[in-house]
């Protein structure tokens, strides 16, 4: 069995690399994409180079990883022992995590002065909120029975959450951080962008501007490899700790509250209250100069005197949600039906798997060239860039899910002989579905990203372009207005999934919405 | 001076010029002695800024009691927040930037020129060239649209209708030229036509200051309270560029070799940093730097460069320049 899964896996790795070499012939002279051989002998030729440029994004990569991991689990438990924390830490998360490259880049250069300090900061930026949500819900994933017990024996929440918590959500911690390795990774290289000596970032720029398409192809597929080794070794620890099937969790559904209008209404107005505070003290803290770090009241004053900027600010957002929409679900459909896929037909994972964790580790300044060049610059060319970039998450998170059908079910399908499609469709299919909102949550924020950066990159349009003007213009003013106007939109987004979220969970994950 | 790398022996050893500067920092018991500056680059390391590192390298700026950081740009590091904080005392910028920087609030004052003539140029492919701004009409023209304020200025300039040319939004890179995509690139004469010659690309480059584009480029920008209160460093500071450059004037391959050794990590090709070290000279040395010394700028020049910022979108007043600091420089 291992053997043969073996021998599928070096066949498949062997078709890739075929077909590969196949796409690279078929556009010989575009200076876009270069085929395996002449990565390799790039490689080869550079490894001096190339080594130091790794060990340097690795190291910055490393540094992200761990801090915002952590920041992730602090945040986690916070949310677990003070349950009504949740909604303030998730917004809170979102906000921060909505904050484009474009607006904390120059920020966080002026901050740490030279040196690694941003790379460090955008790696951990790029994965601590995809960990948290992963982790709030391994941490609620445990069966009511197990709680009771630890009641019963006069503990408290402190020691539930080390004894029974912690250990039910090491799958959802193990398939948080196997989604951090690669944000990790491009975050680190994403960061080089904001003034780097060394490191695969810079390299990456350096080779796009030459015309390198050997060196382009060779230092994107050296940040895959290296990804999908992380990626690899997490998954092999993760399956070391995690040994046991999981269990039947059973929750008895909550009592249906009534939502109290107005007191929900009192909440949000304290949240960006909350919100306006941060951001202006945050800036006045670090005593950031107003001419690029504009506060909360200088956008008020911007935004009310100026009609003209009100009315592109408008269109930009209009164009903006039209792209974002269907690449959202472009994007959360491709992540929920890969894993499906991967599910009935494991053997394809050797293929599968590499290829979605290279096309999330490589920067989109990478891809979109090629994409363009096969599907041009259209709504389906953006709608596939903003698909590749977001659908990781979900797909690891989804995968993850469906393992979590209980032992005992599985069992009980296979007695009656149920087909695999049925075990699909009626056990498989509701135990993903916590892992499944999770990922439709942290995918808000990513497409918004993975938008804003296609409308600066491939069509000019929209948000993404208002922002990247601030590079020529120094119109902080409008970068800042629209990065309100994203959050808002992207906290919106979020308030609506997490309410179609709550109405399914009730009825197929209630440990879920407890509380 | 001091880097953010610590040099190589290779690099030690093989240019004897850097061999002086190179051991004021192995023993940082001299460069402490020095005031520390940061000088704030425009993009990532290369030979755009060769005479900036044979003033490191040959210790101008420790003759002048300067201890300078060169710290690189990069496409997400725009130069004008270091300068406004105050964290570089002088930064590389544009006078079309500096101008929206300074609408914007920022207190800056233009106080050298490193390039007298624009860098932008249309790029096209000899088989298909676009040799005048005339030749733009019909063509497909892939470019940020952030530089769309660019393209219409020539336009103006030149009585053509921009509506007559495609405006095909790219990234910086010239694939979508050489694969077809379009017929023309904007971008610098420096950069994307000398990467296409080195791969072999037959290619023709419009520059376009020759077409009556006058903005000046690669301009040090620093803020009127250090321009009242750290006179002294910023005055230094470009002394030594001026030495830098004029060094470079006289060596351009000296130039891109030294830049290549100083970054082994950037990833930098030599005989494209010769190309580029060579091709930008033009830009940067006239009858007037002959004349007045490397950075020199003129009320003519300024009134020139007015007009065409009056293009952009941008009033501004010669007030936006101060010579006084070069003046100093150029009169030791």
């Amino acid at each position: 069995m291992t053997r043969t899964r073996g021998i599928h896996g070096w066949l498949s790795a062997l078709a890739a690399l075929a077909l590969w070499e196949i796409v690279a012939q078929i556009y010989p002279n575009s200076f876009v994409i270069a085929g395996p051989l002449d990565v390799l002998r790039h490689m080869a030729e550079n490894t001096g180079l190339l080594s130091r440029a790794v060990t340097a994004t690795l190291h910055n990569a490393a540094w992200g990883f761990l801090w915002g991991n952590l920041g992730a689990i602090i945040l986690s438990c916070t949310v677990i022992l003070l349950p009504r924390s949740e909604r303030t830490i998730s917004l809170l998360a979102l906000t921060v995590f909505c904050l484009p490259l474009v607006a904390t880049g120059p920020i966080l250069r002026v901050l740490y002065g030279p040196g690694n300090g941003p790379q460090i900061a955008l790696a951990a930026l790029a994965v601590y909120y995809t960990t948290y949500l992963a982790l709030v819900v391994g941490l609620r994933a445990i069966p009511q029975n197990w709680s009771d017990l630890t009641r019963i024996y006069g503990r408290g929440r402190m020691t539930e959450l080390f004894y029974i918590r912690a250990r039910a959500s090491l799958p959802y911690l193990i398939a948080g951080l196997q989604i951090a390795a690669p944000a990790a990774i491009l975050g680190a290289m994403i960061g080089e962008f904001t003034g780097a000596d060394r490191g695969l970032g810079v390299l990456t720029l350096r080779a796009m501007r030459s015309l390198d398409v050997d060196a382009t192809w060779a230092l994107a597929s050296l940040a895959a490899t290296v990804s999908i080794l992380v990626y690899g070794i997490i998954g092999w620890i993760g399956r070391r700790l995690v040994a046991h099937p999981a269990s039947i969790l059973m929750t008895p559904p909550p009592v249906q509250g009534r939502e109290n209008w107005s007191r929900s209404l009192g909440k949000a107005v304290a949240l960006i209250a909350l919100v306006l505070v941060l951001w202006h003290s945050v800036m006045d803290i670090f005593d950031l100069n107003r001419f690029f770090a504009k506060r909360p009241l200088d956008i008020w004053r911007y935004l009310t005197t100026n009609d003209e900027a009100r009315s592109t600010l408008r269109t930009a957002l209009t164009e903006t949600s039209a792209l974002t929409v269907p690449g959202y679900l472009a994007g959360l459909g491709l992540g929920a039906g890969l894993a499906i896929l991967l599910t009935l037909v494991p053997a394809l994972s050797a293929t599968v798997l590499p290829a979605a964790i290279a096309l999330r580790s490589v920067p989109i300044i990478t891809t979109a060239p090629l994409i363009v060049l096969a599907l041009g610059r259209g709504a389906a060319g953006t709608i596939i860039i903003v698909a590749v970039m977001i659908f990781f998450p979900t797909l690891i998170a989804c995968l993850q899910g469906l393992r979590q059908t209980p032992g005992q079910i599985i069992d009980m399908f296979d007695s009656y002989a149920a087909g695999r499609l049925r075990l699909m469709r009626w056990a498989r299919i509701p135990a993903m579905l916590p892992a499944f909102f999770a990922s439709a949550r942290m995918a808000i924020p990513a497409a918004f990203l993975a938008v804003t950066t296609t409308e600066w990159l491939a069509t000019g349009k929209g948000i993404g372009n208002l922002m990247a003007l601030t590079a020529t213009t120094s119109n902080y003013n409008m970068l800042w207005s629209a990065i309100v106007v994203v959050t808002a939109a992207a906290t919106l987004a979020y308030l609506v999934v997490e309410r179609i979220e709550r109405a399914i969970l009730r009825v197929y994950a209630s440990e879920q919405v407890q509380g | 001076m001091k880097l953010t790398r610590t040099p190589t022996r290779r690099s030690v050893l093989s240019t004897g010029a850097a061999a002086l500067g190179a051991a004021a920092f192995v023993r940082p018991g001299l460069a402490l002695a020095n005031t520390p500056a940061n000088l704030q680059l425009s993009w990532l390391h290369s030979v755009q800024f060769g005479g900036s590192y044979i003033a490191a390298s040959n210790g101008y700026w420790a003759d002048e009691g300067l201890d300078v950081t060169l710290t690189p740009g990069g496409p997400n590091a725009p130069v004008e927040p270091p300068v406004v904080s105050g964290t570089a005392l002088v930064g590389i910028s544009a006078a079309d930037y500096t101008a929206a920087a300074v609408a914007e609030g920022a207190p800056f004052k233009i106080i050298a020129v490193a390039m007298q003539k624009n860098p932008f140029a249309i790029a096209s492919l000899a088989a298909n060239p676009v040799n005048s701004p005339a030749g733009l009409v019909g063509k497909k023209i892939g470019m940020s649209t952030n530089n769309t304020p660019v393209l219409q200025a020539l336009c103006t300039l030149n009585n053509v209708d921009i509506n007559e040319i495609e405006i095909v939004p790219t990234q910086y890179d010239a694939a979508p030229l050489v694969s077809g995509q379009v017929d023309c690139l904007l971008c610098w004469a420096t950069d994307l036509p000398v990467a296409m010659t080195i791969q072999g690309v037959d290619n023709v480059t419009m520059l376009m200051a020759d077409h009556g584009y006058s903005v000046y480029s690669q301009t040090y920008i620093a803020t009127e309270d250090s321009i009242a209160n750290r006179r002294a460093e910023i005055v230094g500071l470009l002394k030594g560029e001026v030495r830098g450059w004029n060094d470079y004037q006289k060596d351009t391959d000296a130039a891109a070799v030294l830049t290549v050794d100083m970054f082994p990590d950037a990833g930098l090709d030599l005989e494209a940093q010769k190309l580029q070290a060579e091709r930008q000279l033009p830009l940067m040395f006239s009858d007037l730097t002959a004349a007045e010394g490397f950075g020199w700028f003129t009320e003519d020049g300024i009134a020139q460069n007015i007009e065409t910022l009056a293009l952009l979108g941008r009033q501004v007043t010669p007030a936006l320049w101060d010579r006084s600091l070069l003046e100093e420089v150029h009169a030791v």
